[in-house]
């Protein structure tokens, strides 16, 4: 494909990279929303439990963040490298204006799923 | 790590990264925010004009690998201090009742980390920065991660004043 037919998805690269874009930012608000991390971090005693774990009576907080942070990264990736994988006139068809319009489209949801926090 | 905390205490350490990833948010912000600009205006003379002219006279392709590794580097340090912050800076700010200053915090960690996971694009689309079919995305896509970056500092310097590590 020469540079005047070129689109930034065209490449198995660039397909790889705003696949994984959208994907982890989509995967990350399901997490975030579903409770779906793929680990739970306990701060205060630096425990570490597979999945979704509630905070431990008298051991301080559960931290999700970071389990959400590699669920989104583990599907994004194989969302990912599967885009890579298409023939290259497919790829070249996914609309690159997704990389900023995801990110706006997920805002609200996001102000939406912190719901708890918006009090009066 | 633990042999550094035989020299200075414990909060001074948890200071220090603050200050560390605060620093590296203040660059991510400048690089961002001249790229950005340069993307939104492209001045039509080089070298001469005022300070606006020159402020978006940048070079947008020379920050992209900057902005990259500022914005891996930022969110590093930001996960590292996240754990204490949980603990030691969120809980008392919970006890007062200060729920939409920690909803603004929230709300950042969820844009800085959708930020981060469209980088690898970013990089692409400022590596290719001389095809005309990547303008667009790269253009807007560089407004919203300048938008995000502005949001996150913004609110990590309201928060720090609420609370910050060391108190």
């Amino acid at each position: 494909m020469n540079a005047a037919t070129e689109t930034p998805a065209s490449s198995r690269f660039g397909a790889f990279a705003l696949v994984f874009g959208i994907c982890f930012a989509i995967l990350y608000v399901i997490c975030d929303m579903a409770a779906l991390p793929l680990f739970t971090y306990h701060p205060g005693t630096d425990r570490i439990d597979f999945g979704y774990a509630p905070a431990r009576r008298d051991e301080g907080p559960a931290m999700y963040w970071y389990g959400w942070l590699a669920s989104s990264a583990l599907g994004a990736s194989l969302f990912g490298i599967l885009a890579a994988l298409l023939p290259e006139k497919v790829r070249g068809k996914i609309p690159s204006a997704l990389a900023w319009i995801v990110p706006v489209v997920l805002l609200p949801v996001l102000i939406y799923s912190l719901k708890f926090y918006w009090r009066w | 790590m633990d042999f550094i905390l035989d020299y200075i205490s414990v909060n001074t350490f948890w200071t220090i990264l603050f200050m560390v990833h605060a620093l590296l948010a203040v660059a991510l912000l400048g690089a961002l925010t001249h790229q950005a600009a340069a993307v939104l205006s492209r001045p039509r003379t080089s070298a001469a004009g005022g300070f606006i002219t020159r402020f978006r006279s940048v070079s947008g392709p020379s920050y992209a690998a900057a902005v990259c590794v500022l914005w891996v580097l930022t969110f590093i340090f930001g996960g590292w201090i996240y754990a204490k912050y949980r603990i030691y800076v969120r809980i008392p700010i919970e006890q007062e009742g200060f729920y939409k200053t920690l909803g603004a915090f929230e709300l950042k960690e969820h844009f800085t980390t959708i930020g981060l996971g469209f980088l690898p694009f970013y990089w692409h689309l400022w590596k290719n920065a001389r095809n005309a079919a990547f303008d667009s995305a790269r253009k807007w896509l560089t407004v919203v991660l300048a938008g995000i970056c502005w949001y996150a500092f913004l609110t990590g310097h309201i928060l720090n004043n609420v609370r910050g590590f060391g108190l």
